[in-house]
């Protein structure tokens, strides 16, 4: 019904953005895998691992599961921080 | 002096297709041309001008649609899902904010008004 959704979105000849990372070592070893890179589409075979993700300051961790899939590694690690009234410092 | 389509009441001096996009949820003014294209009705048509069995066409076409309820419902899902998976977007919606990058220096009204994990209720 809606064409536009699905027309106005990544080029497929593209395919998905995916960035080389350590997936089989992560898979071997069971280690954490360590990124800044936010845009990284995430993939299936991505699921049940742990990823560290940069948010500009630190690295947020969290584990993969099946309903992320196809949404991008930054989505997941928030970059601001809600804003709380400190109260009186002196 | 209301007709009812689909279970929704809609007055009787509109046109069809505006009456429909009015009336039922999950139906705009090009989704309810094109239903009265398909049923056979000339676009100058008023609502109390249908017969039972045009009235019937209707439903039958509407009841194929994502519409209403079922639509409400899985909008709602869809929120709750990225909400459960800790995403940037649910976040947002959580907090009442615009989710697609706008600013919240100012205004941002709409999101207030609609932007929660339960949008509508059912």
């Amino acid at each position: 019904m809606r064409p536009t959704l699905n027309i106005l979105t990544r080029s497929v000849w593209k395919g998905p953005n995916v960035v080389p990372l350590p997936i089989a070592h992560a898979i071997k070893t069971k280690t954490p895998v360590r990124t800044n890179a936010r845009s990284c589409t995430i993939l299936p075979q991505f699921v049940g691992l742990r990823f560290q993700v940069h948010n500009g300051k630190e690295y947020v961790e969290f584990e993969i599961v099946d309903d992320m899939v196809g949404s991008k590694l930054g989505e997941f690690a928030p970059t601001k921080k809600r804003w709380t009234y400190r109260g009186e410092q002196k | 002096m209301v007709v009812h389509i689909f279970g929704k009441p809609i007055k009787h001096n509109k046109l069809v297709s505006i009456g429909l996009a009015k009336g039922i949820f999950g139906i705009g003014y090009t989704t309810a041309a094109r239903i009265c294209a398909k049923v056979g009705i000339y676009p100058q048509m008023r609502v109390n001008q249908l017969s039972e069995n045009q009235i019937m066409d209707i439903n039958k076409e509407v009841s194929e649609l994502l519409v209403e309820g079922h639509l409400k419902q899985k909008i709602n899902n869809d929120i709750k899902l990225k909400r459960s998976i800790g995403s940037y977007v649910g976040m947002r919606h959580a907090l009442g904010y615009p989710v697609r990058g706008q600013g919240t220096r100012n205004n941002a009204k709409n999101a207030k008004k609609f932007n929660r994990v339960e949008r509508y209720k059912l």
